[in-house]
């Protein structure tokens, strides 16, 4: 058919031209319906609902901040111990300064300035992390295994490795509640998160720099970008949204340590890679990680609901599932490529 | 005539008990257990035994654990079995302050939770402790009695001496001692030495103290790195035989010495026990048994419970074992 070929390669498909969302949007649908299928009277129940939307903010906002590193051609690997050190020093400020038997008023105060804290030392973690990468030139990879440590380390001095528990409860009692007793807390922290990240990439100067600076830093460079300010920018981002999965991690298990959460950073940059997120950078959007998060939540929860399935095959499947998306990823580009020359 | 109405009677009362124990036991529950890690071995075979219960009951008990031991992960996997029509919930908490808000979900969705090695959570119902630390310091002090022909100089080592449980073990057997084995004495110029929870460590003590004190004939062991640096230290002096160490020790890592007989006896808990008895601990309050001193779950171990000392949440066993050369190859953990 002489027609298609003569027409553009790139056609602007339902999601603007993101051919990989539409992909991911049709995995989704059909994991929802595999899973519908395979346990319909376990699945297909509010409360699963409810449990899945519970537990896929932590580590969908971590996501998405490697994810924003990734875009730069970098990647994050301290997001969960930045996550951790903020949890734990705002745990810290607030059973320091609103003991048991405060006031009501006192106590909020506190909670609030505390969870201000934190989102301030997310982000003056990733500041750390953005110089290391653009200043001193250190390969993202290397600067941020080191910062890990270090972070780590600071948030186990302050808790002599034990886990801060007796918060305020009214922290977890919001953290924890359902909004019009159907949406947590947590899922709307996420929505509204994502939500930011996804306008500045994709309608502000800062996203479009992003990309222009992960497609090709040199070209960056010259045409007069301040690539600097753009990777601490881009490391600050990621700090804050880890900052933020620190506090939601806080209000899950109403108490905060050095090493919760360790696994989510493996997760996370898998995720990040099933999102379409290139890792070479440049690549990738937030409506694709989300898309990725939902489809890894179901299959996880899924898996809890065959008692005879040991989580021994989760690891297992979640290799399957990257690696099968990568090569998916790898033949498409190839037959585009193909196309183009033709 | 008297003889066969007795044994009619009999008869009827057998029925009515053996068809109100089927009655009983029609109603089949549903119980998730989560261990730490479900890929560790310890709780590998924990998993034995909860199938095994199920397979004997009927009930529909499983085990589902995070594939790491992570805290946040635990809560995950929790967050998902309950949502998903569970009667009880039992857990093995990699940190009991974690699993707080969620387990308080569980229990305001009416599932019975359980605890396991978890004696600070708050919202469950019970928790149950394998052993009482007193009375299983004195179990390991009647093993090593025995190895010893009742008689000689010991002493007790810890991983560290602000360890609470080792500690409290160490005591238990030395108050065996006393009040047991009259003509066993406590090395009085280093009753209490520490391994720092190291094999290495263990080992190296155990060489300094053998030459130090000839007449030094046998070790209590808490941590569970102790009693096999200790047999390695035993087996390079080449006093086997003449010295005699027993206590808590993990069968794959002391298996070589207690089959040669250099580790005369190893003790701990046994998973897989531990499991069958939350199951059954579950269902007994599931099924409105008042839980009193002396509950029997019918679990080898879990025969006669007691509360812990001013609790009426911590439930003790006396679950543990004694492992020796016959027996090791039974235990792959």
């Amino acid at each position: 058919m002489p027609e298609t070929l003569s027409e553009p390669v790139r056609r602007p498909g339902f999601f603007g031209r993101d051919k990989n969302f539409t992909r991911l949007l049709a995995i989704f649908v059909l994991v929802f319906i595999g899973c519908a299928i395979l346990k319909p009277d376990l699945f297909l129940k509010a409360s699963n609902f409810q449990s899945m939307a519970k537990q896929f903010p932590e580590f969908g906002l971590l996501s998405i901040g490697v994810a924003l590193t990734m875009l730069t051609g970098g990647i994050d690997l301290s997001v969960v111990n930045i996550g951790n050190l903020a949890a734990v020093l705002a745990a810290r400020v607030m059973i320091s300064f609103a003991p048991k038997g405060s006031s009501p008023e006192q106590t909020l105060t506190v909670v609030v300035a505390a969870m201000v804290l934190a989102l301030f030392v997310g982000a003056l973690c990733g500041a750390v992390n953005g110089l290391l990468v653009s200043k001193i030139g250190i390969p993202a990879i290397l600067a941020t295994l080191g910062t890990q440590q270090l972070f780590m380390g600071l948030a186990i001095v302050v808790t002599s490795g034990r886990p801060i528990s007796g918060l305020p409860m009214i922290y977890a009692r919001y953290g924890n509640r359902n909004i019009f007793g159907a949406v947590p807390v947590v899922l709307a922290v996420f929505a509204v998160s994502a939500l930011i990240v996804g306008v500045l990439l994709s309608r502000t100067r800062f996203g479009a720099k992003l990309y222009m600076l992960g497609s090709n830093a040199t070209a960056a460079r010259f045409a007069g970008i301040n690539v600097d300010r753009l990777y601490v920018l881009a490391y600050m981002l990621s700090g804050l949204l880890a900052a933020v999965a620190g506090l939601i991690m806080m209000a899950r298990s109403n108490s905060a340590k050095a090493d919760y959460g360790i696994s989510y950073t493996m997760q996370s940059i898998l995720i990040a890679v099933l999102g379409g997120v290139s890792p070479n950078g440049g690549r990738g959007n937030v409506q694709g990680v989300v898309a990725a998060v939902l489809i890894l939540q179901l299959l996880s929860s899924v898996l809890n609901m065959f008692e005879n399935i040991s989580n021994f095959y989760r690891d297992i499947l979640w290799g399957i599932v990257m690696i099968g998306v990568l090569i998916i990823n790898y033949l498409i580009n190839v037959r585009d490529l193909r196309r183009q020359s033709q | 005539m008297r003889k066969l109405l007795a044994s009619f009677v009999a008869t009827v009362l057998l029925a009515a008990a053996v068809a109100l124990s089927a009655g009983a036991g029609e109603k089949k529950y549903k119980i998730a257990v989560v261990p730490k890690d479900s890929t560790n071995a310890w709780f590998v075979h924990m998993e034995k035994g909860v199938r095994k219960y199920a397979n004997d009951t009927g009930h529909n008990a499983f085990q589902k654990g995070p594939a790491k031991t992570d805290a946040a992960q635990q809560v995950q996997v929790i967050q998902d079995l309950i949502s998903q029509d569970i009667d009880a919930l039992c857990v093995v908490p990699v940190d009991p302050a974690a699993l707080e808000p969620v387990l308080a979900e569980a229990m305001e969705k009416k599932i019975v939770v359980i605890c396991h090695e978890g004696s600070p959570v708050e919202n469950c119902d019970y928790d149950l402790e394998a052993f009482n630390n007193a009375d299983y310091g004195a179990f390991i002090m009647d093993n090593l009695a025995k190895a010893m022909g009742e008689k000689g100089v010991y002493t007790t080592m810890v991983a560290h001496v602000t360890n609470a449980s080792h500690n409290e073990w160490a005591d238990g057997a030395v108050a065996r001692a006393k009040a047991a084995y009259p003509n066993l004495t406590l090395l009085a110029a280093e009753p209490r030495v520490e391994s720092e929870d190291n094999s290495e460590r263990s080992y190296e003590k155990a060489k300094e103290l053998f030459k130090k004190y000839p007449e030094l004939k046998g070790i209590v062991g808490t941590s569970s790195k102790d009693a096999p640096g200790v047999a390695r230290a035993i087996e390079e002096l080449g006093l086997k035989d003449k010295v005699f160490v027993s206590g808590t020790g993990m069968p794959n890592e002391s298996r070589r010495f207690v089959k040669d007989g250099t580790l005369s006896y190893i003790t701990l808990w046994d998973s897989s026990l531990a499991g069958a008895a939350m199951c059954a601990l579950a269902v007994d309050v599931l099924n409105g048994v008042k839980i009193v001193d002396g509950l029997d779950l019918g679990v080898e171990g879990y025969h006669k419970l007691m509360f812990a000392p001013g609790s009426d949440k911590v439930l003790l066993g006396s679950g543990w074992i004694v492992i020796d050369a016959k027996t090791i190859d039974d235990y792959d953990f």
